[in-house]
């Protein structure tokens, strides 16, 4: 498909008229000295220079807290849906790659119509990194840059032009809204081309010693590993690492009823494998009570379980996001990883 | 069916948990539906011995309130501690790390040993008897009260989070006031405020009280990572985290 | 819009109702359930899976089926410790309950023909047992012998008492019970389940061994099968755990990389070799 190129204006224009176009527009902006995703109201907020956000855009497709059915007290339930159209603009190709897996997930099997209802009617926007963030390693992980999971991909040039590229159906119709444009010169692909390249090698805060596609392996030799004990010691339980993660998708479901007591809805939130119940069933037996057992899980999830259920594909996609979200400082996954690449390259 | 009665009673506290209550304004009238407030000295002049829930607020600071403590507990068929006065001892426990008669001459200087003035180290009220369920926080979240009234009315154990305030912190895309090179305890207290303080640009004073398993083994640890002392940890932890149970 | 928001697909989350048909108490804290789906239709299930069970306005929760698919309805064992059974205790016959299901994998019902079947129960473990055994006992041709080794805490907490002394009576089953702690009316065997074992009167190795009870349990009883040289490929262990969607996404029930929701409950022991977190 075509590239079209924007001029910085152009570009603005173009923005706006997504905010006017009646659907919701989520897009990065400044949030006391960081970033974060919201509700974009005029085309000057938008970022595009945001290094990343606090958290991760899978507070669209996956809310903290979604309404699932609403019931009678005792009696019957109904299922709600929530989703309505809605632009997700300036997602970095890390976090595409991620909103991949989990349409992956949530598709595949059993499927959730309340992940896929929302998904469905969302477009989203990619953007290539202009900044790279403190804790970035998308470079190690293969997600620096996406060539699939988004509707249109944005660039921005070093003169502030923004070329941009429909990848779907949708992509295109949004590009529909732009008013004038000028298609991109060969100059200008080269451009874009010299910042994929550079992408794929510069967000690399942290570098893992493996390819990513060697984890699965590499973890099935290290579950015994000292390092799993030596971290969590730190550990706080506190779940930050998978609050902020654009993969944790694990869930926990609630009923609340009303002053009525007589209605209510059920409503799933966010949870995670790192908190101290997360395994707890009734009568309080706890099936996952260390603290070390839960923090290697979620490196498992990452580097091993997940990929199982989706071809292979890492689970972690080098936003950097935990290693700053954790207080202990001890959430850093490359860190882990190559600890253990060490240790069987001694072995 | 009859209307659970529901009293209301006040112990050494500042009162601020029953105002959060009555801060509920319309929601009140949804409650007032559902039970029948039988005693509750802060909003009516009635009182009752007749109650199935007994909402206690305030730490016990004197053996008589013991006794009166006792009392409602074999009264009532479940008993609430409100606030964290009453769930953990809060902000009374201060005292607890000075001599009793200090803290009297320099609360009543001339009238300290007037019996009446009488004091002892400030318990929660589980240190006296069994308390069924705590609503945590200082002062509590009537959002919090109302889901747990609710539950409780229909028979229903309420979740009390044992997660700390850095989920809900996270939840609501606050920049971690560790950043900001504060001593915030988010990490080791207990969550259920929607993380107020932090998410009102200050760091969590630990309120709500510690989690169930609080690492504090870790935070020693972690103060050091921060350039920080185990010292600097604990003035943060003495306003609301004195003599309780995992303290450094 | 997209293709798939045309495609009006189910809603998992969905319960359908049940009406409560019957109800006793099977001891203190355990109650029996026979619900009939308000449907009209029976659930179609296989020995070993189970259902969320959910109460509007209380949550929902996992539940082993004990009944047979060769019976009408369903038998669900409830044992009251939390919210959601407390409120299940509660309800009376005629009261309704929200049903998803059924969920997970099943014994082995059809490669276990012609084989003698060993059933190792420890407490509510006989509850999604039962299921099986039932099954067996109503396609009693396709089987070799049924032996059902029961364990129970204490004399009180016994399940089922009339339906095992009816087993009891049966020539073409065995069944053997023990309560951990002595009784003044019990004059059977006192001692945990896997002192059992020993007693069994078939070629274990031979046959295919069933496990369900608490988590303690199973190394225990798993120890002395290896000692009795039972191959891992021939024992099936039913697990507990924190099954919260059912559906393989909220994450609860993960064992390492299994999902006990969709790949359990029920487990060929062999195929646990390398998910420590199981046993």
């Amino acid at each position: 498909m075509s590239v079209l190129k924007f001029t910085r204006e152009q570009f603005e224009n173009f923005v706006s008229a997504m905010v006017k176009s009646g659907q919701s527009v989520m897009a990065p902006q400044a949030k006391n000295g960081r970033f974060a995703f919201g509700p974009l109201q005029s085309a000057a907020d938008l970022r595009l220079d945001y290094d990343v956000t606090i958290l991760p855009p899978k507070k669209y497709v996956l809310p903290q807290t979604q309404t699932l059915l609403e019931f009678e007290v005792g009696g019957a339930f109904r299922s709600v849906d929530s989703s309505q159209p809605m632009i997700l603009l300036g997602v970095h190709p890390y976090d595409v790659a991620a909103i991949s897996q989990m349409d992956e997930l949530f598709s595949q099997d059993q499927y959730d119509k309340h992940y896929m209802d929302r998904r469905c009617k969302m477009t989203i926007v990619a953007l290539d990194v202009v900044t790279p963030s403190e804790n970035v390693f998308a470079s190690s992980m293969g997600t620096a840059t996406v060539r699939k999971g988004y509707d249109l991909l944005l660039t921005v040039l070093k003169d502030g032009s923004v070329l941009a590229e429909a990848a779907t159906e949708k992509g295109q119709q949004l590009l529909k809204l732009a008013g004038s444009s000028t298609p991109a010169s060969e100059a200008d692909l080269s451009a874009r081309k010299a910042i994929w390249e550079s992408n794929e090698k510069n967000l690399d805060k942290h570098v893992l010693k493996c390819k990513p596609s060697y984890l699965p392996k590499l973890l099935d030799h290290s579950y015994e590993h000292a390092v799993w004990e030596e971290m969590a010691r730190l550990c706080y339980s506190c779940g930050s690492c998978n609050q902020v993660c654009p993969t944790c998708y694990c869930f926990d479901v609630q009923d609340f009823v009303n002053w009525d007591l007589k209605t209510g809805r059920r409503q799933r939130c966010w949870d995670g494998c790192l908190l101290e119940n997360f395994a707890t069933v009734a009568g309080n037996h706890n099936f996952r009570k260390d603290r070390a057992a839960r923090y290697r899980h979620r490196l498992y999830r990452k580097g091993k379980y997940v990929p199982g259920k989706i071809g292979g594909q890492i689970a972690c996609v080098g936003c950097g996001r935990c290693i700053t979200a954790c207080t202990a400082k001890i959430a850093n996954p490359v860190e882990v990883y190559n600890r253990l690449m060490e240790d069987t390259e001694l072995g | 069916m009859s209307k659970p009665r529901v009293a209301i009673f006040d112990f050494a506290c500042c009162e601020g948990c029953q105002l959060q209550i009555v801060n509920l304004e319309e929601e009140i009238l949804d409650l007032i539906n559902l039970v029948d407030v039988v005693e509750w000295r802060e909003a009516m002049s009635e009182q009752s011995h007749d109650y199935d829930i007994a909402i206690i607020e305030g730490s016990i600071t004197r053996p008589e309130d013991e006794k009166r403590v006792l009392l409602i507990r074999s009264r009532a068929k479940i008993l609430i501690a409100l606030g964290a006065c009453a769930a953990t001892g809060g902000v009374n426990k201060l005292k607890n790390n000075f001599d009793m008669k200090e803290v009297r001459q320099c609360v009543y200087g001339k009238d300290a040993d007037l019996p009446h003035l009488d004091t002892y180290p400030t318990k929660a009220v589980d240190e006296i008897v069994e308390v069924d369920y705590k609503i945590h926080g200082c002062p509590i979240e009537n959002s919090e009260f109302a889901r747990v009234i609710r539950a409780l009315l229909l028979g229903k154990r309420p979740m009390v989070p044992d997660y700390p305030v850095c989920v809900e912190c996270k939840a609501k895309e606050n920049v971690c006031r560790w950043e900001y090179g504060e001593t915030c305890l988010g990490p080791i207290i207990r969550a259920g405020c929607g993380a107020r303080c932090p998410t009102a640009g200050f760091r969590c004073f630990g309120c709500r009280g510690y989690v169930d398993n609080p690492n504090v083994e870790a935070a020693r640890e972690v103060m050091a990572k921060y350039n920080l002392t185990e010292e600097d940890l604990k003035t943060r932890m003495v306003l609301f985290g004195s003599k309780q149970g995992p303290t450094l | 819009m997209c293709e798939c928001c045309n495609n009006h697909k189910n809603d998992i989350y969905l319960p359908q109702l049940a009406t409560i048909t019957k109800r006793r108490m099977l001891n203190g804290t355990e109650l029996y359930l026979h619900l009939e789906m308000d449907s009209g239709k029976d659930l179609e299930y296989s020995p070993g899976q189970f259902v969320e069970v959910s109460v509007a306005g209380i949550g929902e929760g996992p539940i082993s089926i004990s009944s047979s698919p060769t019976q009408k309805g369903l038998e669900l064992v409830i044992r009251n410790v939390g919210s959601l059974t407390r409120v299940i205790h509660k309800l009376e016959v005629g009261g309704k309950l929200g049903i998803r299901g059924p969920y997970g994998s099943t014994y082995p019902v059809e490669q276990a023909k012609g084989k003698d079947l060993v059933f190792i129960c420890g407490g509510i473990g006989l509850v999604p047992q039962r299921s099986f055994i039932r099954y067996a006992l109503d396609h009693r041709n396709d089987y070799g012998k049924i032996i059902v080794l029961i364990g129970t805490k204490c004399y009180t907490m016994r399940l089922f008492r009339e339906e095992i002394a009816l087993w009891q009576q049966r020539k073409d089953m065995t069944v053997m019970e023990t309560i951990d702690e002595a009784h003044d009316c019990w004059d059977g065997n006192v001692g945990v389940v896997t002192t059992l074992i020993p007693k069994i009167e078939s070629d274990l190795p031979s046959s295919l061994v069933m496990i369900c009870g608490p988590p303690v349990m199973y190394k225990f009883v798993l120890m002395a099968l290896a000692e009795a040289e039972v191959p891992e490929d021939r024992i099936y262990v039913n697990l507990e755990r924190r099954m919260k969607c059912g559906v393989g996404k909220c994450g609860h029930c993960q064992i390492n990389e299994k999902y006990v929701c969709q790949e359990g409950p029920v487990f060929r022991y062999s195929d646990l070799a390398l998910v420590p977190e199981a046993i």
